[in-house]
């Protein structure tokens, strides 16, 4: 109960933050407002480690519902296939593993 | 007494189907089903968004089903969504000594990482002749969806194409990363997360915990830089990239 609370509490502000000016999305704000909650306390506290695991769990379950829009711009998606497809396959097909590669580089020539 | 033909009526139908929390239900069969298809078969094509998307979608369409009330239906699945980012400063705070170490290396890959998508994207879409609006919605596709869509809004997209090319970018990313990492020889945890969190976002993330909490955090780390960086970047730099890109092409 008391990690779920700090963390819907965090969430609350960082929307408030974010209506407020900042140019990040409110649950991004509450993100680094915990992120700094938890250095302060120096540790997460068995409940708020318990919740956070629990909503990460099932982090594909939440994402289903908005993945289902797609049926709703199935005509855009079909008029411009091509382009759509070639340019989200090709900036991933290059881009993922580039960043993969370049991370795993930059950390092996600092060690 | 009624018998079974009478008891599957229209209203019947309708009152299942209508039912405030139907959407939360099918959402919850669909995964169940997606994750039962990865355990038995390890297919990589079983990722559990791409699979439970395709069995909620296939499902409404059999129903004759709005996408509109099943998105009400469903709310209390994505409302949560908020919570579970916020979430994320848990595992990311446990990586913090680990992060504080990569700070540099972790900064050029998401700059140089973030960068380079939006130019391939902006670059293949516009030489394959996409609408303007199109490309505009396209250039955020690796943010996570909440900035995404206020970016993709104030360049002059769409926010439902924005939201529909984030999630593509991050089921395919999530199907894709794992074998594409292999061939790159990409083994570190660290490396792995950061790669899936950069180019797809939440369901990246979701891939990433799969390998380890490690690559989790990392993953959440490069999903939040992005964002931020892109959001402020984006705005200044795509206007002209755009002319650019499309003009030449």
């Amino acid at each position: 109960m008391q990690g779920l609370f700090w963390i819907l509490l965090y969430q609350w502000l960082g929307t408030l933050l974010s209506h407020w000016g900042l140019p990040l999305p409110g649950p991004i704000v509450g993100m680094l407002l915990l992120l700094g909650h938890l250095q302060l306390r120096g540790g997460a506290g068995e409940s708020l480690e318990n919740t956070a695991s629990s909503l990460l769990h099932h982090l594909p379950l939440l994402l289903i519902p908005s993945a289902g829009g797609i049926m709703t711009q199935l005509e855009t998606l079909l008029a411009h296939g091509w382009a759509i497809l070639t340019a989200l396959l090709g900036s991933l097909l290059i881009g993922l593993p580039l960043t993969g590669w370049l991370l795993q580089w930059l950390m092996r020539r600092s060690s | 007494m009624a018998d079974a033909t009478q008891l599957l009526t229209p209203s019947l139908f309708e009152a299942g189907t209508q039912h405030p929390l139907f959407g939360v239900l099918l959402t919850l069969v669909a995964y169940r089903l997606a994750l039962g298809l990865q355990h038995r078969t390890g297919w990589h094509i079983a990722q559990p968004v791409l699979m439970g998307t395709l069995l909620v979608v296939a499902a409404l369409y059999a129903g004759g089903l709005e996408y509109d009330s099943y998105q009400q239906s469903s709310s209390p699945l994505w409302l949560l969504l908020g919570p579970a980012t916020v979430a994320l400063a848990v595992p990311l705070y446990v990586n913090l000594k680990r992060i504080r170490e990569l700070l540099w290396p972790l900064l050029i890959t998401i700059g140089i990482g973030g960068t380079t998508n939006v130019i391939l994207v902006l670059l293949l879409a516009g030489r394959l002749g996409a609408e303007t609006i199109v490309l505009i919605s396209l250039a955020p596709k690796s943010v996570t969806s909440p900035i995404a869509i206020s970016l993709a809004e104030e360049l002059g997209g769409t926010a439902a194409l924005a939201a529909v090319f984030v999630m593509l970018t991050g089921v395919a990313g999530a199907l894709l990363g794992p074998p594409l990492l292999h061939l790159a020889r990409v083994e570190s945890h660290a490396a792995r997360g950061v790669a899936l969190g950069l180019n797809a976002h939440a369901v990246g993330i979701s891939q990433a915990l799969q390998d380890s909490k490690e690559a989790g955090a990392f993953a959440a780390l490069a999903m939040s830089l992005t964002g931020a960086i892109t959001a402020l970047l984006l705005p200044l730099g795509g206007p002209w990239l755009l002319g650019h890109l499309s003009g030449s092409g």
